[in-house]
């Protein structure tokens, strides 16, 4: 038996590396891209800002419906919040292998 | 979510935390267990829910994911904080099926003993809401009970310590009472397997509480 620490330890483990799952499936789900406009002579365009390799690509969108703009917005803001959410699940899974290395039941 | 608390009854291993107000005044330490990032909140009467309120939805903006466990898809929300899971009382032959709660975007997970837990339950203030917990003694009693059915011995042995520890705090309080009039209330086969759980760990003063008869301490 690994100890009543270690087996809190080893099941907060897999729940974060079940997380670090979820969030990159999270992440890969979210539309591609963030939503530019470009104001031309008064008027506003639309483009797909999207990182194509190591290049950003601007793809014109011409007129896009409120709903998709508010699509883009919250996907915006849910992948700000998922990538943290990713960085600190990656630092939980850090700690806890650091952790559960020791041969030690405890 | 401070609404929707008034359906659910928060159970595990975070109650022992907040039985710290129960407990002011008596010697208590809820440091003594610990607690894992699984919140586990249990919905007594499903058909009872008057709010519809998707909950998934609510917490998506806190950046909570959705996942669906196992190929029967029982959810659980995560967060790398808190995790999520609901429970219900299992009812008549039960079910290994999540029992759906449509009214709350969810689906929950059937279980044994739970009726136990939500039998007898006590409030406490969380800042400006309150959340329902079981009456420490039935959440104690019910710990030995289930902790015989642990298949992992380190959790069986955290259940046990959690049960044991909450037993002594409640005798310590001047609550041996209490916990005999609840003990006294289930079924036999739940008092022999209490019974054999705090034989198990060689519990004598606790025993000697539950089997006094009239006598208050």
């Amino acid at each position: 038996m690994r100890g009543v620490i270690k087996g809190v330890l080893a099941e907060e483990l897999e729940n974060s590396l079940r997380m670090q799952k979820e969030y990159e499936g999270a992440l890969k789900k979210l539309p591609e891209g963030c939503l530019a406009i470009k104001k031309i002579r008064g008027h506003e365009y639309y483009y797909l800002v999207k990182r194509l390799k190591d290049k950003v690509k601007y793809i014109y969108k011409g007129k896009i419906s409120e709903e998709e703009k508010k699509q883009y917005g919250e996907a915006k803001e849910l992948r700000v919040k998922y990538r943290k959410l990713l960085s600190q699940v990656k630092k939980q899974i850090r700690f806890l292998r650091s952790s559960l290395r020791g041969k030690e039941a405890i | 979510m401070a609404g929707i608390l008034d359906d659910l009854i928060l159970i595990g291993s975070w109650c022992v935390y907040f039985y710290k107000d129960y407990f002011s005044g008596a010697p208590y330490i809820d440091q003594s267990t610990i607690k894992t990032r699984d919140i586990d909140f249990l919905i007594d009467t499903p058909s009872k829910i008057k709010r519809d309120v998707n909950i998934p939805e609510l917490l998506k903006d806190l950046g909570f994911v959705t996942i669906y466990r196992g190929n029967r898809g029982f959810i659980k929300l995560d967060h790398p904080d808190l995790i999520l899971e609901f429970l219900v009382p299992e009812k008549g032959k039960g079910t290994d099926k999540p029992v759906p709660l449509s009214k709350f975007g969810l689906n929950a997970v059937a279980l044994r003993f739970l009726t136990f837990l939500s039998g007898n339950t006590i409030k406490v203030k969380v800042e400006d809401f309150y959340i329902t917990l079981p009456h420490p003694a039935n959440f104690a009693l019910h710990k030995l009970i289930i902790f015989q059915r642990r298949i992992k011995e380190e959790k069986a042995i955290k259940d046990r310590n959690t049960a044991v520890g909450i037993l002594k705090a409640l005798i310590n309080k001047g609550d041996a009472a209490i916990v005999r009039q609840i003990f006294n209330s289930v079924p036999q086969k739940w008092q022999k397997k209490i019974i054999k759980g705090l034989e198990k760990v060689e519990e004598i003063a606790i025993l000697n509480k539950l089997s006094a008869k009239g006598t208050d301490v």
